[in-house]
């Protein structure tokens, strides 16, 4: 019993990364009715500069705000390539773009990385925060969830309870519509993804010594991500948060029994399938088509 | 087979005899290997075609079907199975066909951005097992072993050219048949597919299992190809940059699939040649597949236009034909053909539809009119089964059509037409008369187009005018000869004189098809023209029905649409 408690709480920060990932792209999907692919991808690579930095010599906590920042960079260029030349593209095509683009960041990643070599990932938040039942919990993992929960938040407030969280909420689907009211829609959307990039490239930098870090084993990480985003059907974040940590704490159980702990990267896949079947119990259709 | 699919087949076959004998008879070896990759590779664009390029679904896990089938060949052969490789291929393909429903299932009433989640999912998740499971005979350094004819490296190019080949054809004859277009029809729109009686689950479900069944014969051709296989062949980032290059080249295309192959094989080549990294290649493929989702158009429709351009423009003109050649109509009994009673649709707290109570006679036009936002829409998206649930009583033909989803409504001979254009731009007209109508003859749909002066058979639908397209949707339902046709303002945007044209024809439906027809139309000249018997809504309401000399002449219905009382019209 304990044992299993030991790996379910080994587990919370991937959990937290997952949720902090998954609440991101709830976030995007809301404010620019896009469902990025590259989120995670966004985030690994400003992890990676922070990783060239440090490896150079750098002093690591300057290099871990130059990671942020160019994590921030990269996912206001992909937002940039998104507002500025699919604006009004349907959901379905600007996912497949950010489908592309993903093929695209990681093989540059793969090449300006060294593609499998091994990095040398600093620890940033090394040690237990506190004890609890008798199990450590790392302050990596409360840092994650925490931030998490700290964005789920935010986010809430920012769309229920303000006036551009409202407008934007209602012309998510139509830029042209938002422009009209004098919102400016391009500035705000590289604003978001500047945010989310920023963010979900501090998630990362968390979670990468856990992994083995390479460029493509965490651009990946868009997988759960995702399959949390789903649990909250693209639209709550209290429950994508919910979804990211159970993922997690599902992963951290799954890897203490035996059988199965080969196989628990298939568990996003389960939790997609269930997910996905759960909520198509009642026919509807394709919107306004 | 269709004399255009034989057209494109002869097409294929000849090019493929006259490349692969160039081919195999005149490049070195080497060469010959690396076009045998092409094809394998072409093979799995194919597959990969059908579902992202002819159904518009984001599919990210087709290297893992192929996986599946590469898989089997190697257990097929490790346990000795008899048949030799083209057996244990084609059993590989049908390993993958369950896999493939299996994912296609989640996908079934939700868009595609679902499905992409689910296959990116499924891929990681097959990774991991492939990784674990470790290729049947790879520890044993056991081959797969080619069959005698074919073993040598030219052989075994004719053996794939031979499975590519018939694939294509394969491909080319489905893709000219009802289930292709109903498969471009449920990309464009579900709910115009359902209207045709299509089932979007059959639609979306054939085109995964097939799309799986091919990727899987491309496995196992990749496994004879190679002798030993390791997960790396068929993991997920093979899967997402053979998504790119099918989105940037146009795998649905015979041509697009080809020249797929070429660049995912001869692209890293050259860059080796040139002692460049050879993974720039998916960072061209992805520049490719973002430059093809913003214009719209990939290369094969480039090629295909530029083509097109060079080509003399023939004149295409509107179909002409006897009138005898129109499809014979189907006798109905007398008595209603269409009858609702007491129909209530609500939306929230909002009454849509209150009580609406309409019976359409058997051989009759009846004209159901209202000002906007009266509830006509609202009332035949819930005739025709669009909505999720409604109260009162719906029957067709004393038939009654309660708890029926739409397809199977049209199938049961309820049609409609939308107000706006909902035709899948790719098909022809031909083919559009095809998905609306079932066995429809080459002669009765040259008939039934000359008859509402749609062009030709062969005209793609792009380039027919918005006008056109709405006689052609009117085309569709009659061609059916369905019991009651409903005609959502078959009249908007047409000019005087067409509409009255429309008029004469939609008053020739009865006697012509067989079918009852209920006309909503705002165009009240056509109402008075053709219609028997009037129904008049307001706010959801039936305010006034019976003839329509009789019912245009009322004060309320005046007063509905012109929105003055009744003293004022008198005065």
């Amino acid at each position: 019993m304990n044992a299993l408690l030991t790996s379910a709480v080994a587990g919370l920060t991937a959990g937290g990364t997952y949720a902090l990932l998954g609440v991101c792209a709830v976030f995007t999907y809301r404010l620019v009715a896009v469902v990025n692919f590259t989120g995670a991808a966004i985030g690994t690579a400003g992890t990676f500069v922070l990783i060239a930095l440090y490896e150079a010599g750098f002093p690591l906590w300057p290099s871990v705000l130059a990671g942020i920042a160019a994590g921030t960079v990269v996912g206001v260029a992909i937002g940039f390539i998104m507002t500025r030349w699919f604006g009004e593209a349907s959901a379905s095509t600007k996912a497949a773009v950010t489908v592309a683009l993903l093929v695209g960041i990681i093989a540059i990643g793969l090449r300006l990385t060294g593609g499998q070599h091994p990095h040398n990932m600093p620890e940033l938040f090394p040690g237990s925060a506190f004890r609890m039942a008798g199990v450590e919990v790392t302050i990596a993992s409360v840092l994650t969830i925490g931030l998490a929960a700290l964005f789920t938040i935010l986010a809430d407030l920012f769309l229920n309870n303000t006036k551009v969280g409202l407008n934007l909420r209602a012309l998510a689907d139509r830029p042209m519509a938002a422009e009209l009211l004098g919102i400016r829609v391009q500035m705000l959307s590289l604003l978001v993804w500047g945010m989310t990039g920023a963010f979900t490239t501090f998630a990362l930098m968390i979670i990468a010594p856990q992994r083995s870090p390479n460029f493509m084993t965490l651009s990946l990480l868009v997988v759960p991500a995702l399959a949390a985003a789903l649990v909250g059907l693209f639209r709550s974040f209290w429950r994508t948060l919910a979804g990211g940590i159970g993922l997690g704490l599902v992963e951290g159980m799954a890897s203490s029994v035996d059988s199965v702990s080969q196989y628990r990267s298939a568990i996003p896949f389960l939790v997609v399938l269930a997910v996905l079947l759960w909520s198509q119990r009642e026919a509807r259709w394709d919107e306004a088509r | 087979m269709k004399r255009a699919s034989l057209k494109a087949s002869l097409v294929v076959v000849i090019a493929a005899i006259v490349l692969g004998g160039v081919i195999a008879g005149l490049l070195p070896s080497y060469w010959v290997f690396l076009s045998t990759s092409v094809l394998i590779t072409g093979v799995a664009l194919q597959s990969l075609g059908l579902v992202a390029g002819r159904t518009g679904m984001i599919a990210l896990c087709q290297m893992s079907f192929a996986g599946v089938g590469a898989w089997t060949v190697g257990y097929l052969n490790l346990a000795e199975a008899p048949g030799g490789l083209a057996v244990w291929i084609l059993i590989g393909g049908l390993a993958a066909v369950p896999l493939g429903v299996a994912i296609g299932l989640p996908a079934l009433r939700l868009r595609g951005i679902n499905l992409a989640i689910v296959t990116l999912s499924f891929a990681t998740a097959f990774d991991t097992i492939l990784a674990t499971m470790t290729y049947p005979g790879q520890t044993d350094f056991l081959q797969v072993p080619r069959p005698e004819l074919f073993d040598s490296d030219e052989g075994y190019f004719v053996f794939v050219l031979l499975f590519y080949v018939v694939i294509a054809v394969a491909l080319e004859v489905l893709s000219r048949s009802r289930l292709g277009a109903s498969w471009l029809a449920v990309r464009h729109s579900e709910r115009a597919a359902a209207a045709h009686g299509v089932s979007i689950a059959t639609a979306k479900l054939s085109a995964f299992a097939i799309s799986a069944f091919v990727a899987g014969i491309s496995g196992g051709l990749l496994a004879g190809y190679l002798g030993t296989l390791v997960s790396e062949n068929f993991s997920m980032m093979q899967s997402l940059s053979l998504y790119a290059v099918a989105v940037m080249t146009g795998a649905h295309f015979a041509e697009g699939a080809i020249i797929g192959g070429l660049l995912v094989v001869m692209f890293p080549e050259i860059l080796r040649r040139l002692d460049l990294p050879q993974d720039i290649g998916n960072v061209l493929f992805a520049i490719g597949a973002t430059q093809a989702l913003s214009t719209g158009e990939t290369m094969s429709e480039t090629f295909r236009r530029q083509v097109r351009k060079l080509m003399p423009a023939r004149v295409k003109a509107a179909a002409s034909a006897l009138a005898s050649d129109l499809p014979a109509p189907v006798s109905r009994a007398a008595g209603p053909a269409l009858s609702i009673e007491n129909l209530t649709v609500r939306y929230g707290s909002v009454v849509a539809l209150d009580g609406v109570s309409l019976t359409v006679a058997a051989g009759t036009v009846a004209g159901l009119i209202g000002p906007n936002g009266a509830g006509k829409s609202t009332f035949i998206d819930a005739v025709a089964g669009f909505l999720s649930s409604y109260e009162g009583s719906i029957s067709l033909g004393g038939k009654p059509l309660e708890g029926m989803p739409a397809h199977q409504r049209a199938r049961a001979g309820l049609r409609r037409t939308w107000q706006t254009n909902r035709i899948a731009p790719e098909l022809t007209v031909g083919g559009y008369l095809a998905l609306a109508a079932k066995g429809l003859s080459a002669s009765e749909t040259k008939a039934i187009l000359g008859w509402l002066d749609c062009p030709d058979p062969d005209t793609l639908v792009v380039s027919v005018d918005a006008g056109t397209r709405r006689l052609l949707d009117v085309a569709g339902v009659v061609a059916a000869r369905p019991a009651v046709v409903l005609l959502d303002e078959p009249a908007a945007g047409q000019s005087h004189e067409e509409s009255v044209r429309l008029g004469q024809r939609i008053a020739e439906i009865p006697k012509l098809f067989g079918s009852a027809v209920l006309l909503v139309e705002h165009d009240m000249d056509l109402v008075r023209a053709v219609c028997s018997e009037v129904t008049v809504l307001d706010f959801g309401r039936v305010i006034a029905s019976g003839p329509p000399a009789k019912v245009l002449d009322q004060g309320s219905v005046k007063k509905a649409y012109l929105g003055i009382e009744e003293e004022s019209v008198a005065a």
